[in-house]
């Protein structure tokens, strides 16, 4: 597993997306300026947190879908297996603990999608789907040691709930292992 | 393993379930679902219908179902091979729709937060 490490990132997506390097290269950042979700939503990243993407192997589309709801179940499992928390997987993909917010994941895709000539196929192979590269980022609160007022009721963090510091590294390895054991099993 | 999901707001307990090196079942209250080689089995998350429309040369189509969240070009524009013309937002997936071909957008048939289907027709080129 090869990790790019970076102090401070806008995005680990952004950076990996621009990047378009090889698949499985993780992009690991301390701490993100503009950490993101869904429709641009902000994630609150600053140091202490495990904020990463995964470059993914080109892959189908619906595998990439499937793969994007199994990540919640892959974060739950690990916070489950190594801090003997009882976590809640809110769909499709966002990880609760006491009802708070603990992680988000966002799978980008840039896909073409277009048909360029007079085919003689059907409508449903004529739509082109190709998907040219593919990022799937994880925010993982883990040893975040406070929340901003607004979002002290929404967001919470291993490290507040243990009262301990966790294992970022550890905890990444064991979700990258996690998601490349599961594509190549849809995907096979 | 047994994990508890939440679902628009009602919770589910759910159990993960190995069924040898290629398979994986998760079973939701009485309902199962299971993860596999054959495409008929996975969880139909783009499951859709196809609407019947024409078909002119240069069409961008939805490659999956969702919503619309962001247009980036107007009719009239000119479009390069490989530019984004729109962000197809579908579960937790951020889609950046590229054009395969260059061409002038002749219409743009989808309006932002619009839902789609996987097959609709979104920018007509010329």
């Amino acid at each position: 597993m090869e990790i790019k490490k970076y102090k401070v990132v806008s995005s680990t997506n952004l950076l990996a997306k621009k990047l378009r390097p090889e698949p499985w290269l993780v992009i690991l950042a301390e701490k993100q300026t503009a950490g993101h979700g869904k429709k641009s939503s902000h994630w609150f990243s600053p140091k202490g947190g495990l904020y990463f993407s995964i470059v993914l192997p080109k892959s189908k589309i619906e595998d990439l879908q499937t793969l994007t709801i199994l990540a919640a179940f892959i974060v739950a499992k690990t916070i489950k297996d190594n801090f003997f928390l009882e976590p809640l997987i809110k769909l499709p993909n966002d990880v609760l603990l006491d009802k708070k917010k603990i992680c988000g994941i966002l799978t980008e895709n840039i896909i073409g999608a277009s048909t360029c000539s007079a085919p003689t196929l059907s409508r449903v192979e004529r739509v082109g789907k190709e998907v040219k590269s593919s990022v799937i980022g994880i925010g993982l609160n883990t040893n975040v040691d406070k929340f901003p007022k607004e979002l002290e009721e929404k967001a919470t963090s291993l490290k507040l709930k243990l009262g301990r510091k966790v294992d970022n590294e550890k905890i990444l390895k064991q979700i990258v292992e996690g998601l490349a054991e599961q594509l190549k099993t849809i995907s096979e | 393993m047994k994990l508890r999901l939440d679902i628009k707001g009602k919770e589910y307990e759910i159990e993960m379930l190995e069924e040898g090196e290629d398979r994986l079942k998760i079973k939701v209250g009485e309902k199962e679902f299971s993860f596999g080689k054959e495409e008929k089995e996975k969880i139909a998350v783009a499951k859709t219908t196809f609407p019947k429309r024409s078909f002119s040369k240069k069409e961008i189509g939805a490659p999956i179902a969702g919503i619309i969240s962001e247009i980036f070009v107007k009719e009239g524009e000119l479009v390069e091979k490989d530019q984004k013309v729109l962000i197809l937002s579908a579960m937790k997936m951020e889609n950046e729709i590229v054009s395969e071909c260059s061409g002038k957008v002749k219409e743009i048939l989808v309006k932002k937060d619009q839902e789609i289907k996987e097959g609709d027709i979104l920018i007509v080129l010329v």
